[in-house]
């Protein structure tokens, strides 16, 4: 392209296929914090579970949740970055999904630390959290999967209010797989086929 | 009587540049060169007169040891683009 200028009919051609390439992006890395986040979970809280139900009544173990943010923090900071740097573009979606997910994460961070002097049922709380963001993100990037998904991830965290005992770890983990890996999965899937036919 | 088109924006090149920051918030000049197909040069002078013009900023620093050069849209740019376009349209009746 040359410094020359245009006709009016060239320049209109322009600007609608300028803006065209830039929506043709592809984001690789768009499902690794549903997938590293939804595993991380699945992980601790069956972990959790065994430790509770079978080796005894160890609840030091709840502490092992603090290092869901500690491991998937940074590895969810490194893969979006790693995309806008190969992106070389960053756009509105990546800011308003960064932003829902930093308020959600926030303040699941401080229910958890909450849950430990006073009384927050964190196990009905972070799934209907993290069923919102899921939701709302999918709703930003127009992906029907997270959002159906997330719904039914919000509507199953109310079940929680009704289940009791350790067993609940198992529906809590049940519901991260509904709203986090399963449609961490269909979106990977999709960013794969994406990258290979560009 | 038909207002006149923009002269900053009316070349190929920075018009180009115009449209993609118009849809993203940011994007890197290794970006803007690959889709516009431009030597690093003349991408270089054309940005600096957007720049000097308040139409987008550049921001200059690096990641890890490589430079990296980033162009985003300022209000004034927007602005700009928009009564562009409005005038194209005008010409173009549509």
């Amino acid at each position: 392209m040359e410094d020359r200028n245009l006709t009016e009919k060239e320049s209109l051609e322009l600007i609608t296929r300028m803006i065209k390439e830039t929506q043709e992006n592809t984001v690789r890395y768009a499902a690794y914090p549903l997938l590293i986040w939804g595993y991380m979970t699945l992980a601790i809280s069956l972990t959790v579970w065994y430790v509770l139900s079978f080796v005894g009544d160890y609840y030091e173990i709840q502490f092992l949740w603090f290092l869901l943010p500690v491991v998937a923090f940074p590895l969810t900071l490194f893969y979006s970055r790693k995309d806008c740097s190969k992106r070389g573009t960053r756009n509105y979606i990546d800011r308003i999904t960064g932003q829902i997910w930093m308020v959600f994460g926030f303040v699941g961070f401080f229910l958890s630390v909450a849950s430990f002097v006073g009384r927050v049922d964190i196990y009905f709380l972070i799934p209907l959290l993290m069923g919102m963001g899921v939701t709302l993100s999918g709703c930003v990037s127009r992906f029907k999967p997270m959002v159906y998904l997330g719904m039914i991830g919000i509507a199953f965290s109310f079940l929680m209010l009704w289940i009791q005992g350790i067993d609940r770890l198992l529906v809590f983990t049940a519901i991260f797989i509904v709203m986090m890996v399963i449609p961490g999965h269909l979106l990977n899937h999709q960013m794969k086929k994406q990258c290979l036919k560009n | 009587m038909f207002k006149e088109l923009d002269p900053l924006l009316h070349s190929q090149l920075r018009l180009a540049v115009m449209s993609i920051l118009l849809s993203v918030e940011e994007a890197e000049f290794v970006y803007l060169k690959e889709k516009t197909n431009a030597t690093a040069g003349n991408l270089s002078v054309q940005l600096d007169k957007l720049s000097e013009a308040g139409y987008i900023e550049i921001e200059k620093g690096f990641v890890g040891k490589k430079p990296r050069t980033v162009c985003r849209m300022m209000e004034k740019g927007r602005a700009a683009m928009e009564e562009y376009v409005n005038t194209l349209r005008q010409y173009i009746n549509i």
